[in-house]
């Protein structure tokens, strides 16, 4: 792509989210998602091969979908009350509409089937840009709007956590695996989003650094599939050794980071007296943990029996070193290491 | 602490810097070295029982023997692998010691932490070390299957103990557990205490293995490599036998009917594993199972909660630790040479290794608790705690001990005995370094003969 | 309620139902788009007009050149998926399912 073309398209997704970040009215916040819609469209588009059009398409139609309804809502509580405000909405229709206007934005489990297929379609790099920045902007709006109807969050948290570990089962294709991950991570997020805004912005910051050491590690591999991670150890030995572990942050294990967003929220749930759904949510976690461990398998603690051309992978697919991939071991260090540190880590939020 | 803690970290430096001719002899020196400081913590001269106390990290009487064994076992592991990573590239050897050291830290920090959610913490660290070990220096296909069974076990009966750790540290504002023996009963409501119980045990009867939930073991024991099963045998089960204790003080006045069922479960599993050793080919899986027997006996005994049990339990996983062990290390012997676990492949050993045969022998009356072996002290003080608590688990446990006998004579006889297959001819003569590794091996155990106060915890 | 928003709300939610339940061609649902951007514009202009105020008159001007902007590029899509899929039925997006 054309470098101008490319630096005002990434410009405007940074202006599209920087915009909906400032706004406390509605308008404004609808903008900053249209902005940031259409400026990632023809990044998506930008490979003519039928299914990165077909992704596109699907993106455009849900987010159009999205905003027309966020905007909707948002008209209908002026007319009734007089005022655009996004912090003192208090329309319980209108509001439950937005939310779930929002939710579909961000791919949630009833609404979450164009997500895995639209990550499927584009390349990594854009697929990194659809399942962290793009998330960023309506997820800051749900921050910000009172929730009145609490059980809808929970059981769309529930409910995203499990479809987003049951639907990565079944899967061989990397980007669907990474967006189902992505359904589950969000859905642990919006879970506690009613009790404690800012261990959902905490979930949120792991959950991104996570993801994008993930993408940038299968960018730097270039693998798409199960199969073609096999032979990672031919290309890029250092991400082999560190690739389980990343992939076990991203399933929550302990020390890793990614234990951290779940354990604070685990305590934050028992202490509001949710135990059943805090028991829930951890034992539906481990639905993603198996496939994560899948992947670590076929990474690095197999070798899986290839022949002798494709072992020799290194000498026509070299890793290349792209900008994105430089940012590789700060995401990869930020992916493993961050447990100890989270006291202070939350202390910088709150 | 820090003593040995920073020491150990600092394993891994060397491990990467030794050249590669003193890759082996160097870690294995450093490594003794720590377990030569790590005997320190043995003696115990503190009235409140916690000594080398700080803010984190202290030990008494119960883990004191249980973090020297986990020190103890860091050499021996590099010392039993050194023959089959010798083909691995330098590099992976190289990873290979820097895993079991990082097992070797969290496990020194699972069994040190004062902090429950911290022993938790440290506790599933275990696991990621443990997962890779089996699964990349594994040798059999199927080693993927058994560690997706290790690590799915370990975390969906431990996910539950750690929300109820939260709903606890809620309740009582804090987990540390020098102030949490000190607090009253607390109170909360039959049922939720009901599901308390079982969610906070659940997690360590698994990991034991309680029999029912044992699945995982004798597939993680036989697809792990040789370092593997002894650190499993050795220290990781005991770290279920551990929490089982640390729990045991809080949850005491709470529930005493809901414990029957699991006394009556692991009693039954000591007969049904030991019966299913009996009729066991595979040599590594047979030592497996004789571990879930022999922890069903300890959990067993931390379970009826007197303070005898208490003992026994924990004279019986130290003994245990050692002997299981062994035993794996002996079957790995067996398993370098022949590279097969079956056992109809592998007799007669006493004729083309006679030092080994005598090892054989000694490990195997360990394991089947012969006097004066801690072994014998450990079973015998459970065997009269369960006695005391009702007589009718004489049938268990006597029938259990019987079982044991025989199937550890049926391990010797089908190794040792018989004639020598054709294929066995030609066999490497054992090296000086298993024969050393078994030493080490026996040695504690025969030296813990002589003062056992050291194992007794501190019911005693 | 008043009527004025009845009629809007009716207007977009029939285009929403459009675009749910009609999915034969996707220049209908681009059609069923527009008609909700189209139902958004005349609520924002009657509300300007209701508050009789030209401070937020701008706001129909700037939803109706996002909805443009948006048409547009929904327009480009579907020309760009009648290329590489032969026709604009939204059965033959189905490259990607699993």
């Amino acid at each position: 792509m054309n470098p101008y073309l490319l630096i005002v398209l990434l410009t405007s997704l940074g202006l599209g989210t920087a915009l909906t970040l400032s706004s406390t009215h509605w308008l404004l916040a609808w903008l900053g998602l249209e902005v940031g819609t259409l400026a990632i469209l023809p990044l998506m588009a930008q490979p003519h091969h039928p299914r990165a059009t077909e992704a596109a398409t699907k993106y455009f139609i849900v987010q159009a979908t999205a905003a027309a309804t966020l905007l909707f809502a948002a008209i209908n509580n002026a007319w009734l009350q007089g005022h655009w405000d996004i912090q003192h909405m208090s329309h319980p229709l209108f509001t439950s509409m937005i939310t779930l206007a929002l939710l579909l934005k961000l791919g949630l489990a009833p609404m979450h089937t164009w997500m895995p297929e639209v990550i499927q379609g584009v390349s990594l790099n854009t697929g990194l840009i659809v399942s962290t920045w793009q998330k960023i902007a309506p997820f800051i709006l749900l921050l910000q709007i009172k929730q009145i109807h609490p059980p809808l969050l929970t059981i769309i948290g529930l409910a995203s956590i499990l479809i987003g570990g049951w639907g990565g089962l079944n899967q061989t294709q990397l980007r669907k695996i990474l967006a189902y991950s992505s359904i589950a991570h969000l859905g642990w997020m919006v879970l506690i989003l009613q009790h404690s805004t800012a261990l959902a912005t905490f979930a949120l910051l792991i959950y991104i650094f996570m993801t994008s050491a993930t993408f940038i590690t299968l960018k730097k591999c270039k693998a798409t599939t199960i199969n073609m991670l096999t032979t990672t150890w031919t290309k890029a030995p250092t991400i082999t050794l560190v690739a389980p572990l990343m992939l076990l942050s991203l399933g929550g294990l302990p020390p890793l980071s990614g234990f951290a967003p779940k354990w604070f929220i685990l305590q934050e749930l028992t202490q509001q007296n949710f135990i059943p759904h805090a028991s829930i949510a951890a034992l539906a976690a481990l639905l993603s943990l198996y496939y994560y461990l899948r992947l670590s398998y076929s990474i690095t603690l197999s070798l899986s029996p290839n022949n002798l051309p494709e072992c020799l992978q290194w000498r026509v697919n070299y890793p290349i070193s792209t900008p994105l991939s430089s940012a590789l071991p700060a995401a990869l260090a930020l992916t493993l290491f961050l447990l100890p540190l989270t006291p202070s880590a939350l202390t910088l939020i709150i | 602490m820090l003593k040995i803690l920073i020491p150990t970290l600092l394993l891994i430096p060397t491990s990467w810097l030794a050249k590669a001719k003193w890759l082996w002899p160097t870690t294995l020196l450093h490594s003794f070295i720590i377990t030569l400081f790590s005997l320190a913590w043995l003696k115990n001269t503190s009235e409140t029982n916690w000594s080398t106390l700080n803010p984190y990290m202290a030990t008494d009487p119960l883990s004191s023997p249980l973090l020297t064994l986990t020190c103890w076992l860091l050499p021996l592991m590099i010392l039993a692998s050194q023959n089959h990573l010798a083909q691995d590239p330098l590099v992976r050897q190289r990873i290979y010691i820097t895993l079991l050291v990082t097992l070797q830290l969290s496990l020194i920090m699972a069994f040190a932490a004062t902090e429950l959610t911290m022993f938790y913490v440290m506790f599933e660290t275990t696991l990621i070390p443990t997962l890779i070990l089996i699964t990349r220096w594994g040798n059999q296909m199927e080693r993927l299957n058994a560690g997706t069974y290790f690590l799915f076990y370990t975390l969906a009966s431990s996910l539950p103990l750690l929300i109820t750790l939260l709903a606890l540290q809620n309740k009582t504002g804090t987990l540390s557990l020098l102030i949490i023996q000190l607090l009253g009963p607390i109170p909360i409501s039959p049922y939720v205490n009901i599901i308390w119980w079982t969610t906070s045990l659940l997690a360590f009867l698994v990991k034991m293995p309680l029999y029912g939930v044992h699945l995982w073991l004798p597939k993680a024991h036989v697809e792990a490599p040789i370092a593997g099963s002894m650190i499993l045998a050795a220290v990781l089960l005991k770290l279920g036998g551990y929490g089982m204790m640390r729990m045991m003080l809080i949850l005491s006045p709470l529930a005493k009917e809901l414990c029957y069922p699991f006394i009556i479960l692991a009693l039954w599993g000591v007969l049904m594993t030991s019966s299913i050793c009996l009729r066991q080919t595979d040599l590594k899986s047979l030592i497996a199972y004789s571990s879930v027997s022999h922890m069903g006996l300890v959990a067993a005994a931390i379970l009826i909660q007197t303070p005898w049990g208490l003992t026994g339990a924990l004279i019986l996983m130290i003994a245990h630790g050692l002997t299981s062990s062994a035993l794996f290390c002996l079957a790995n012997t067996n398993y370098e040479r022949t590279h097969s676990r079956t056992m109809i492949l592998t007799r007669g050993s006493q004729m083309i290794l006679p030092l080994m045969a005598t090892w054989w022998l000694i490990t195997c009356l360990a394991n089947l608790a012969l006097p004066p072996l801690p072994n014998l002290m450990g079973e015998l003080i459970i065997i009269s705690a369960l006695l005391g608590w009702s007589w009718w688990t004489i049938i268990f446990t006597g029938a259990g001990a019987l079982i044991t006998a025989t199937y550890s004579l049926y391990m010797y006889l089908m190794t040792q005995r018989g004639p020598v297959p054709n294929h066995m001819i030609s066999m490497n003569p054992s090296h000086s370094r298993e024969h050393l590794l078994l030493t080490l091996h026996l040695l504690p155990l025969l030296l813990l003969v002589f003062k056992p106060t050291t194992i007794w915890g501190s019911a005693y | 309620m008043t009527p004025i928003q009845m009629t809007f709300s009716t207007m977009f939610l029939l285009g929403l139902m459009g675009l749910t339940f009609h999915r034969t061609h996707l220049l209908s649902a681009l059609l069923c788009l527009e008609s909700m951007m189209l139902s958004l514009f005349l609520a924002t202009s009657l509300w300007a007009l209701q508050l009789s105020t030209i401070n937020i008159a701008t706001v129909p001007m700037l939803l109706l050149a996002f909805s443009a902007c948006e048409a547009s590029s929904g327009l480009a899509l579907l020309v760009a998926t009648a290329r590489t899929h032969g026709s604009d039925h939204m059965q033959n997006l189905n490259l990607l399912q699993c």
